[in-house]
């Protein structure tokens, strides 16, 4: 209904266009008026307003995280210029507002311009963003399908061997299965960007400065980690930075100008996460002893390697919602708060100088520091992680990272002859991040009460030591933490210290030459220098161990006698029973590694303008540095870029491009390869004012490859595997199914080796049709379509193909038609189409939803120019 | 390094030679020398005309121009005719008024060179914020002149003069970008929240590919993405190192956050294998046939950590 509504509102739109254009143009010019004299100035308005309608089909998340744009009242464009005739104005001379997107788009923006000739220019801009984001299948764990109904071929897990129908690897299986139908790390985030700049006394000698920007990102998104179950916590994101700046240039010499520049910068982050399990019916949360608990959202009961968030994680799937198994990786509370403050002062000198006719230069020192702190940070976690038996922690500590960087370059270009030049540019870049950490961690301990009441896992109540646990009553109070023998320390007082400095120099030195008055070239040869240094520290300050536990008694310090305090004379006691012991000084430093990379790179380039409608340019760098600090970092680096450009008529241009991007790593450990390759063209024909033409195509080719180690098992979990299944040891296409053969690789008995690939093509078409039929009709349909395909190594068998294969479409057309003295209505469409076109629903996945979307916009607009 | 000295004292020698040999060099300097004769007798004081004068004939331009910024230029009387009006761009043009069919002395912007061109602007827009580095652009290297992209008679937008809006100027000479802005996952230049010139300034810049530099210092991006900036505890290195196209595309790509590859896992096994580098090997129990193949599941603070080596929080 809603679609034939909205053809049937078209259709009368269109005809009523129609009907109007004809008059239209029997009356009076419109168009852009030339505004109205209101005192000394003239005034241009334009307003640009009306209604989106929209109807998409798919994925909505998909939809809104992609284009975004719903229905409702728009203002498209609202546009406001004022200039003084006399351009004597009382306050401003020129200004110039701009906006569009309000009224619910995801984008708004206004921008303002004002200046009053010789005394001031005057710039604010306000932006708006609200991005949501949420692909979902971006860090999807790709929970695995559910057993078998009982009765079929197989049993146990969904496993089948290769054939035509599954030609997948068998599945992992889940009991009971649950999907994850959204991106673990969703976003519904709101930008807002201020931007304010005023420049005093712009024509003058001594001009000044001053700015301000403000920039914020604010709202709800999700958070995942890693504490045995992987929680998928609701995450209040809160970034703000505000930057202050102020200038002065001085431009008391010919042709010279000196610039100082203070920058100011606070950047403050208050996120938090608090999780609470409610008791409703969840996605991902059953109860646990009538306690709500969230158990994560990877749900893989029978994988071979590790279950999620357990073997066997509901007890009771009768109750509602279902009881969940206590001993499971889970969640009962978390919390987590720390707020970053950090105040970033920066300095920048610079100048620009040709004084000297023969003779260019400029350059710049700038010093910049950081400093980051965090006073407040506190986590805590209670719930059960199964791999250390632990019902919770926590964690604080105060933080201070601080990041300082020198930075200066300088560039000349001596003129030797008319038609010669030398161009010397000198780079030099300090940075180094020093940052320390005082960590306080503690372990959770479950009560002795819960202990004693036979409780354990999820839900069970954590020990405290409080007043009420003392030698009184030998520390074995219902609400004491119950130790082991072996149990860890309660609380690790520990410094933690990191390192990071790279000190960077580059110099290119290039001759370019005009052979001709149409073609010139240059060569050069740029060497740079990167020195990288890091290093770790960590020393434990304090161990305290507190006292209480099934095995306490006098002799073993109620238990605080354990692990470093197991000789209790290590330790010191304190006055509540616990034990804290003190490590010895370090013997020796941090560990420093450095890293020292040399880079030469010869430079060639030259353009043509072999006719006045043909312009020919090339850039080519062919470089090898000696060392990488990744092992994606090339130490062979190839560019070659040309661009041609051909204006037989003034209303005729063709444009071509190619630019291909070569990376190799090439030692035999690693063996990268990288291209990145465009090959494009562009054709723009406007052969009268009624009627322009444009189309083009790109094609883009990227290949990266790689050798890998990885840790890889898969197995049946079938007593007996079907006939005709593969092997235990099945490994993805391509995979070495020896044992890692890449020298100095640790990933275990079952780790694997294989070249790591990835191949994405795209091409890209577009054109667009201007056409107005009559002079106040104008027309306008076109067309944007990418086309994306490849292949990669997937070593998950659960992995949809994703983003390797799809088309993405977005066919548009509008209408405008200028009515009557500046009014003008005008309609416009455009349809977007998402198709992946790959392995969308792999063999044994939980069903995620398609990410396809399909749908139009149409939007219905009067605007007004006056 | 002592190869590459050598390898640069005989490139230096090489072009010297070639230079000082080849015959259109020659020709150049007798041009050169040639052309210093007229230039000793034109400086005698050139006759201006006034912007008025140039109103009789181009009404037309005088009419954009006296809507433009470029007005300003009659507002300075300090240096004199020659920075004011029309003649400020075009050059003395009395002898011109005289004689409409005397061009001589003007300065004709569709036959000039990019240089000269570029030089004739910088003139009076040298320095200041945008045009500090003007003698690093890459576009004046490649022949781009200002009235590429700015038309002080002809401009169809509100601010810079420019010939056409943002994207589309840009993309009419970077075609591919056209296609990388298309993608579904993208920077939002095409819906103009933010412009080309927000990460790159076009006149040039200390850094490859005309990049800006944010205020700290540091990278472009973080002017935006101020979160990922630190300083951290516990750096991802690459990031400060190489930067943030270790990892991701700039303008847009096919893949999710525009990430350089499909699948997480694979990103970060081709560093994290060990083999003489610095990033330790993916551990034994991470199994990349289950769950773990998207490792910023558990390792979500990827871009830096106060609290967690691992980049757990």
């Amino acid at each position: 209904m809603n679609r034939q509504r909205t053809v049937v509102a078209l259709g009368l739109l269109l005809l009523a266009a129609v009907w109007l254009a004809p008059r239209s143009s029997a009356q009076e010019t419109s168009g852009q008026t030339q505004g109205v004299k209101s005192g000394d100035y003239n005034v241009q308005q334009t307003i640009d307003f009306g209604y989106r309608a929209n109807e998409i089909n798919g994925n909505i998340d998909t939809y809104d995280t992609f284009v975004n744009l719903g229905s409702g009242v728009r203002l498209f464009d609202y546009s406001l210029d004022m200039r003084s005739i006399d351009h004597k104005g009382l306050f401003f001379d020129n200004l110039h507002f701009s906006n569009f997107g309000y009224g619910g788009d995801p984008n708004d923006v206004s921008r303002l311009s004002i200046d009053k000739n010789k005394w001031f220019d005057f710039s604010a801009q306000f932006r708006r963003d609200k991005n949501f984001w949420d692909y979902n299948l971006f860090v999807n764990p790709l929970n695995p399908a559910a057993l078998n109904p009982v009765g079929s071929a197989t049993t146990g897990c969904i496993v089948s061997g290769p054939s035509s129908a599954n030609p997948g690897l068998p599945g992992y299986c889940s009991n009971p299965s649950v999907p994850q139908t959204n991106t673990p790390h969703a976003l519904d985030l709101v930008r807002k960007m201020q931007d304010y700049d005023l420049t005093l006394l712009p024509q003058s000698r001594i001009r000044f400065r001053l700015g301000f920007s403000h920039d914020s990102d604010q709202g709800p998104g999700f958070f995942t980690s890693d504490f045995g179950a992987m929680p998928d916590f609701p995450e209040n994101y809160s970034f703000r930075t505000s930057t202050y700046r102020m200038g002065v240039d001085f431009r008391v010499l010919p042709r010279t100008t000196i610039s100082y520049d203070q920058f100011l910068n606070y950047f403050r982050q208050d996120n938090a996460v608090i999780e609470n399990p409610t008791a409703t019916p969840q996605q991902y949360g059953f109860q646990a002893n009538g306690v709500p608990v969230n158990l994560g959202i990877v749900w893989s009961t029978q994988t071979p390697a590790e279950a999620l968030p357990c073997a066997a994680p509901i007890a009771n799937a009768t109750t509602t919602p279902p009881t969940a198994n206590p001993i499971c990786n889970g969640f009962v509370a978390y919390s987590q708060v720390g707020q970053p403050r950090d105040f970033m002062p920066t300095e920048r000198l610079r100048f620009e100088s040709n004084y000297f006719r023969k003779f260019e230069t400029s350059g710049a020192f700038g010093y910049s520091s950081s400093d980051n702190t965090i006073s407040n940070f506190n986590e805590r976690m209670i719930g059960w992680t199964t791999r250390t038996s632990s019902p919770g922690s926590t964690a604080a500590g105060p933080v201070e990272a601080k990041r300082v960087s020198v930075d200066a370059d300088w560039s000349g270009v001596y003129a030797i002859t008319n038609s010669f030049r030398i161009e010397d540019f000198f780079h030099y870049n300090n940075w180094r991040i020093p940052a320390q950490w005082n960590s306080i961690l503690g372990s959770l301990f479950l009560s002795q009460g819960a202990v004693s009441a036979g409780l354990n896992g999820l839900g069970a109540p954590v020990g405290n030591f409080d007043s009420s646990c003392n030698a009184g009553n030998s520390f074995s109070g219902p609400t004491c933490p119950n130790h082991a023998a072996n149990s860890a320390a309660d609380l690790v007082d520990a410094y933690n210290a990191n390192f990071l400095k790279q000190d960077m120099k580059s110099n290119s030195l290039e001759f370019e030459y005009d052979l001709t008055k149409r073609i010139s070239a240059h060569i050069g040869y740029l060497y740079t220098h990167r020195q990288i240094v890091m290093s770790t520290f960590s020393q434990t300050l304090a161990d305290i161990y507190y006292p209480g536990g099934a095995t306490a008694s006098s002799s073993n310090d109620y238990l605080a006698a354990r692990g470093n305090c197991a000789v209790a004379t290590n330790c010191t006691a304190n006055p509540d029973g616990s034990l804290t012991f003190t490590p010895p000084p370090p013997t020796s430093g941090p560990s420093v590694d450095s890293l020292s990379i040399s880079e030469n790179s010869l430079l060639l380039g030259a353009r043509a303008r072999p006719t006045d409608s043909l312009v020919i340019s090339g850039d080519f760098s062919f470089g090898y540095n000696d060392a990488a600090f990744t092992r994606i970092d090339p130490r062979q680096v190839q560019s070659y870029k040309m661009h041609a450009t051909y204006t037989p008529k003034p209303w005729a241009t063709v444009d071509g491009a190619i630019e291909i991007h070569e990376n190799r790593d090439n030692v035999y450990t690693v063996n990268n390869l990288e291209h990145d390759r465009m090959y494009s063209f562009n054709t723009m024909l406007a052969p009268k004012p009624q009627l322009a033409i444009s189309f083009g195509y790109n094609y883009w080719d990227v290949y990266t490859q790689s050798n890998i180690c990885f840790n890889y098992s898969i197995t049946y979990l079938n007593p007996t595997p079907p006939p005709n299944t593969l092997p235990v040891s099945t490994s993805p296409p391509g995979v070495n199914t020896a044992a890692c053969t890449i020298p100095g690789a640790s990933v275990g008995a079952s780790g694997l080796d294989a070249l790591s690939t990835y191949a994405s093509t795209d091409h890209f078409a577009h054109a667009d049709l201007m056409w107005r039929p009559f002079k106040r009709v104008t027309a306008d349909l076109g067309y944007g379509g990418s086309f994306v395909r490849g292949n990669t190594i997937f070593l998950n068998p659960l992995a949809p193909s994703g983003t390797l294969d799809y088309n993405y479409q977005m066919p548009y057309g509008s209408i405008a038609i200028d009515m009557y003295k500046g009014v003008s209505y005008k309609m416009s469409w455009n349809y977007y189409g998402f198709n992946e076109a790959g392995n969308t629903s792999p063999f044994g996945l939980a069903p995620i939803p398609l990410q396809d979307f399909n749908g139009s916009n149409i939007t219905f607009a009067i605007g007004y120019s006056f | 390094m002592g190869r590459v000295k050598v390898f640069n004292s005989a490139l230096v020698l090489t072009l010297l030679i070639f230079v000082s040999w080849h015959p259109a060099a020659a020709q150049a300097q007798k041009a050169d020398s040639s052309k210093s004769a007229p230039q000793t007798a034109a400086t005698a004081p050139a006759k201006y005309a006034g912007s008025d004068a140039c109103k009789v004939c181009h009404a037309d331009e005088y009419s954009s121009w006296e809507k433009s910024p470029h007005w300003k230029t009659t507002l300075n009387t300090k240096q004199g005719p020659s920075h004011q009006g029309c003649e400020a761009c075009h050059g003395a043009a009395a002898n011109h008024a005289a004689d409409p069919s005397n061009t001589a002395g003007l300065f004709d912007f569709t036959k000039a060179s990019a240089k000269e061109i570029n030089d004739q602007c910088l003139e009076c827009h040298a320095g200041g914020t945008q045009h500090m580095n003007a003698l690093n652009s890459v576009h004046a290297k490649n022949g781009v002149s200002c009235i590429a992209c700015h038309s002080p008679h002809h401009s169809v937008t509100k601010e810079f003069m420019l010939v056409k809006a943002q994207p589309e100027l840009c993309y009419s000479c970077h075609l591919a970008k056209k296609a990388e802005f298309a993608m579904p996952f993208h920077h939002r230049v095409n819906e103009g929240l933010i412009q080309c010139t927000d990460c790159h300034n076009p006149h040039g810049t200390e850094g490859p590919k005309q990049v800006r530099m944010a205020s700290t210092q540091d990278a472009v991006c973080f002017k935006c993405h101020a979160d990922k900036q630190g300083p951290f505890v516990y750096e991802h290195a690459p990031i400060k190192v190489d930067g943030c196209t270790s990892c991701h595309v700039v303008h847009g790509g096919p893949n999710a956050h525009m990430l350089k590859v499909s699948n997480v896992n694979l990103l970060c096994l081709q560093c994290h294998t060990t083999s003489f580098s610095s990033a330790p090997g993916a551990p034994s129990f991470h199994n990349q046939a289950s769950f773990f193949q998207a490792c910023t599941l558990c390792h979500s603070a990827i871009h830096g950590s106060n609290f967690s080596s691992f980049f757990f929080k």
